[in-house]
Parts: C-alpha cells; structure tokens; sequence
C-alpha cells in the first residue's frame, strides 16, 4: 500500500505539483487579503490569463518538437498593429481578423520553411523575427498608438457570458481543440515523435517538414489571436505591445511540465503555469509586494519548477 | 514664473534693440541660419517641436534647418550632426540631447567656437550651453496632485480619500521627477493619503491589469495618478470597465488620442500636457536672442498644462492636443 503510495507519487505529473502550488497560493492569498476571492477580483484573473495563455499554447507547439519561437510577442504586436490599422480606417471587423490571422499564418510559413529547409536554427530565425515584426509593427504604425476603433471591438473584449469574460471563453476554446490535437490525432502523436527524436521519426516515415510547418504556424497563429485580443481589450493598437511575452509563454510552457528538449508538453500544463504566474501578478498586486521583488519571486519559481521536474523524471526512471 | 517674464523681458530687449540700431543689424536676421536638431525625425512630438520653430522662424525672419536622426536610439547620429552643424558655423544651435553623456562634447565645442547653444526638451551633462527649455516634470507632477485633490473635492465636498499611483518604467529621471513632485505636493493635502503604487513596464497591457487590482484591493480609492500615457490608456481602460469613471479621479500625462477620448467620456479627469510647440518656437527666439548677446537662466520651463473635461474645446488647449490647430496665444498666467 504504502509503497504503491510513493510509486503514484513518483509518477504524478509535474503538473500536478503546479496546480497544488497555484492552489495553495489561492488559499493563502485569500487569508491574507478580503478582496481576493470576490467576483470582481476573479473575473479578472480570468481575464489577465487569458491573453498569455492563447501565446503560451501556441508557443507549446513549438516547444514540443524541441523548437522555440522567440517571435510570439513582436507577432502579437504586428498583427495587433495590422488589426488596429484596418480597424480604425473603418473596414469591417471581419476583415481586420482575416488580415492579423494572415500576418501569423505567413510569420509561421517563413519560421518554419527557414529553419527546416535553410537549417538555421528555430532560435535564431525566430529571434531575427523579434527584431524584425516589432521593427515592421513600429513603422507601420509610424511609432504612435491607433486609436478610433469601433466601441463594439472594446465591448467584446470586456463583457461576459454568464459571467465568464469573453476573453476567457476564446481562450478556453483554442485550448480544447489544440488539446485535443495534441492528444488523440495522429498529427500530435508525430509531433510528440518529433520531438524525442526527429531522425527515427523520419526514418519511420513521418513527413518532418510538414509537421514542423503546421507547428510554428499554430504558434504565430495563437501570437497573432493574442495580439487582436489584446488591441480588443485596450481599444487601441501600440506598437510596443506584447513585448516580452514570448518568455512569458515559454516560462508558462515550462513551468507547466514541457520540456526545452521537446517530446514534452501538455495544454493543461500550459494553462496552469500560466495561471500560476497570473495569481503571482494579482496576489503581488493585492498584497502590496514591491514589484522589483515579484520579478525575483517568479524567476525563482521557473527555476525551482524546473529542478523539481528534472528530479522527478530521475526518479522515474529509476522506478522504470 | 519669474524666470518666464525675465525671459520674455530680454528677448524683446535683444530683438528691439536689433531693429532700434537700424536696417544693418535686421539684414543681419536674415542671414541667421539656426539648425534646430531633435532626437528623432519620426515621431509626432519631435514634428510639433518643428512646427514651433518654423513659426518663428517666419515672425523672425531667420533661417532655421531641421534635423535629426530617425530614431532617438541612433546616438552617434546625432553627434555626427551636431558635429557637421557646428563646422557650418551657423548663427545658433538648437538641439534635443538624444544621449546626456555623448552630446556633452558636441555642445561644449559649439560653444567654444562662439555658436549659442539652446538645450530643449532633454539636456546634456555640460554647463556650457545657453539656457535649457524643457518641461519642469517636477513641476507637472505638483499639478497632478492639485488636480486630484480639486476633483475629489468636487465630487465628495472635500480633499480626502485613498490615492494610488502608477509609474511608467523603473529609472527613467522625467518620471522620477513627475512621481516626486506628485508625492511631495500630495502632502500638502492631509486627508490624501497614498496607499499604493505600481511600477509598470510601459506597457498599457499591464498598466490594465495593475489597475484592475489597485481598484480591488482599495474599493474606497478616490484618486490615480498615471505618469505616462500609456499608464494613462490602462488605468483609463480599467476604469471603464468597471464604470468607476464619475467616481475615481484619474489624473495621467500627455495626450494619447485614447487618453483624450477619455477625458471626454468624463473617465480621465484631467492631462497633464507638455508643450512641445513652445519648445521649437522660444528655443529659435531665445537662440536668436542669445547670438545677440542676451543673457538667460540656465532652465526655462516651457510651461506644462493642464486638460480638463472644461477647457478641452478651448482654443488655447487645442493647439496642445493638436498641433496643427496651434495658436500662439497671448499671456495664459499660470
């Protein structure tokens, strides 16, 4: 009994360690503060999640094949940008969607094609793309912030079905159904594969090419869903916006269980690392907490998250 | 205040006396040439700053040339201007100091060949210059705090309540200098008390959330104080979205088209406005002046404003909000 007890704990994802730390955090940051647990205060941890999740789940993609993509936040910023622009010169809103989905749609061809066909290195190729799309998203923009954009962008953004912000509702959408492409079809499965070991994947007959084409064009696709939610949520494009946030997304990827060597990596995961570093954010807010120290706070936690999964997986391996 | 009406006082003095010594000395005007350098040619600020120094140019019939490096990060572009600006020998120097410690060489050789140099909008680590015009920061954020406190008291019958403020970026002196002059004239209302402040990423996104939880956690708040515009954006965002706009004072810098929007939404109380104009056209006047042989203080604060829901639509803060309705106004008092 006693052994099978330790033998679960052994096997029990690091997942499963985050959402008790996430958990745990909730019911100490609702001791220590009355506003914590109050609708108000969790419509909007719903809705600060939100946006970084969206990244964080496509930037997954990449992580898993063992690849990365630095460019997620200049690409939310772009295709911000691209949507705020049409927007404000008074296009329909349809329209605007199909042009940012676009400008990830051909980010994640070319981030792709470079580093599978060109051999450069995802980190690198997508770190030129960081420089590059926010540099494309300033010009663009002429360096100023678009303004005058029709009320009801900003009124979907900021209301509510059945009290859960509709912010929430899209993400919560895009995560199920790339859950469910990770898990049971045959285009995850060969992603995971990838991911472990991409020569014996294409030994055994997997199309590599394709399967790295579809992945970082889901990341750039989710970077550019984040950057219209986020323009959504402001009523205004900023060309600076989402700077940083591609490693936000991959601390969220990794802290969620997914591994920088690929092959590892779940959306859930994904999710509550980046609820984790929300419930930071909200509780150093609530709390007062200096915000020089939660910086501190978090790369401590990525760390420590880290180093614990790698124990975990010895010890695994050991019981194997 | 007194340093403006001295200013005023020995520009006319340099000028009158141009004209009372006869037609020689106003030929010699236009042949001033004064090259007007900025930290970046892109951006809408920097173009108001030239807006400014060409209406001088034109009241003061001079020849002014506009410069500047594309972006405020090309440093060594700016020098190298400075650097072919004083080789031109021309009659006087403007310039925007894109880099404190690498313009401080530039300056003080301009000065050394004889050539004025009028410092505006950000100054370098050398004292020899002219006079340096630019925004008292300091200055602007003591309005802020006086604008708050008017508020609150408009809409609860007297200064007091919980205020909060938000600050742009961490190690930025001009916000430093806002943050500090908000704090120290806050004091002067005891029943204001700062209970929280935030420090964002300049980053409207985050500025949102901060906000968000600043509201939550002070459900009693009366007063914010953003420091930036795109502070302005997020707590403005906040605050309509959670319908608080009648009810917490918000006070924020500049004037982003969204901020302006706010203002007229009643959501932001009052802007704290910079007057980029004046910088272009009193740093040509005094540049002018200076070649003749006035004397100016070694700061001249150009003035900062304040935009309120009241004098939005009046002339004399429309041309702040928008430079291309800029009229040159008599005396606004301060």
């Amino acid at each position: 009994m006693k052994a099978s007890l330790t033998d679960l704990r052994h096997r029990l994802p690091v997942e499963t360690y985050v959402a008790g730390l996430t958990v745990l955090m909730w019911i100490v940051l609702a001791f220590s503060s009355p506003y914590f647990w109050t609708g108000g205060n969790v419509t909007n941890i719903l809705r600060q999640v939100s946006i970084a999740a969206v990244i964080a789940y496509g930037e997954l993609f990449t992580v898993i094949l063992a690849g990365i993509d630095l460019s997620v936040g200049s690409v939310a910023g772009l295709s911000g940008i691209v949507f705020a622009m049409i927007l404000s010169a008074g296009y329909p809103i349809l329209l605007a969607l199909v042009a940012g989905l676009a400008v990830g749609f051909v980010i994640g061809t070319v981030n792709a094609l470079a580093s599978d066909r060109l051999g450069i290195p995802p980190f690198i190729v997508t770190l030129a793309g960081l420089q590059a799309f926010r540099g494309l998203a300033l010009l663009m923009s002429g360096g100023m912030t678009i303004a005058g954009l029709p009320n009801a962008i900003g009124t979907i953004a900021n209301t509510t079905i059945f009290h859960i912000p509709t912010l929430f509702v899209v993400m919560a959408v895009i995560g199920v159904c790339s859950h469910f492409v990770l898990r049971y079809t045959r285009l995850g499965r060969y992603m995971y594969a990838i991911g472990s070991n991409a020569e014996s994947a294409r030994r055994v007959g997997i199309d590599v090419t394709f399967v790295t084409l579809v992945a970082y064009c889901v990341s750039a696709v989710f970077a550019a869903v984040g950057g219209m939610l986020l323009v959504a949520r402001l009523s205004m494009g900023t060309p600076t916006a989402a700077t940083g946030y591609e490693l936000q997304a991959i601390a969220a990827a990794v802290v969620g269980g997914a591994s920088l060597f690929g092959g590892r990596g779940t959306i859930i995961g994904c999710f509550i690392g980046a609820l984790l570093f929300t419930t930071i954010g909200n509780g150093a807010n609530l709390l007062g907490v200096d915000p020089f120290w939660e910086m501190v706070i978090e790369g401590l936690l990525i760390a420590a998250v880290v180093y614990l999964d790698n124990i975990q997986k010895r010890r695994q391996a050991g019981i194997a | 205040m007194k340093n403006r009406l001295l200013l005023t006082m020995a520009a006319t003095a340099a000028i009158g006396v141009g004209s009372a010594a006869g037609a020689a000395n106003a030929a010699d005007f236009s042949k001033a040439r004064i090259p007007v350098i900025v930290k970046a040619t892109t951006s809408q600020y920097w173009a108001t700053v030239f807006d400014g120094a060409r209406a001088a140019a034109k009241v003061l019939g001079v020849k002014i040339e506009t410069q500047g490096a594309p972006a405020e990060t090309d440093v060594a572009g700016e020098v190298s201007i400075m650097e072919n600006a004083i080789a031109s020998h021309p009659t006087a120097i403007v310039i925007a100091a894109t880099n404190a410690v690498a313009l401080a060489q530039p300056i003080a050789k301009a000065t050394a060949a004889g050539i004025p140099v009028i410092m505006i909008d950000s100054a370098a680590n050398t004292t020899k210059f002219v006079t340096f015009l630019a925004t008292n920061n300091e200055t602007g954020g003591q309005k802020a705090a006086d604008e708050i406190a008017r508020c609150v008291k408009a809409r609860t019958g007297k200064a007091a309540g919980n205020v909060a403020y938000l600050t742009a970026l961490a190690g930025a002196q001009s916000l430093n200098d806002r943050d500090k002059g908000f704090v120290e004239q806050l004091k002067k209302y005891p029943g204001l008390k700062i209970v929280d402040h935030r420090v964002g990423n300049n980053d409207a996104s985050k500025a949102l959330s901060d906000s968000e939880d600043i509201l939550t956690k002070h459900p009693k708040l009366v007063g914010i104080f953003a420091d930036n515009e795109l502070e302005g954006d997020g707590a403005g965002t906040a605050l309509s979205e959670k319908k608080l706009g009648g009810k917490v004072c918000l006070v924020s810098f500049d004037t982003s088209s969204q901020e302006i929007k706010f203002v007229r939404n009643g959501v932001i109380d009052g802007l704290i406005v910079q007057n980029p104009y004046m910088m272009g056209y009193a740093g040509v006047w005094y540049a002018l002046a200076a070649a003749h042989g006035a004397v100016f203080p070694k700061f001249v604060d150009s003035g900062v404003h304040v935009v309120t829901k009241a004098n939005i639509d009046s002339p004399a803060m429309a041309g702040l909000l928008d430079p291309k309705k800029y009229k040159l106004t008599p005396f606004l008092g301060d």
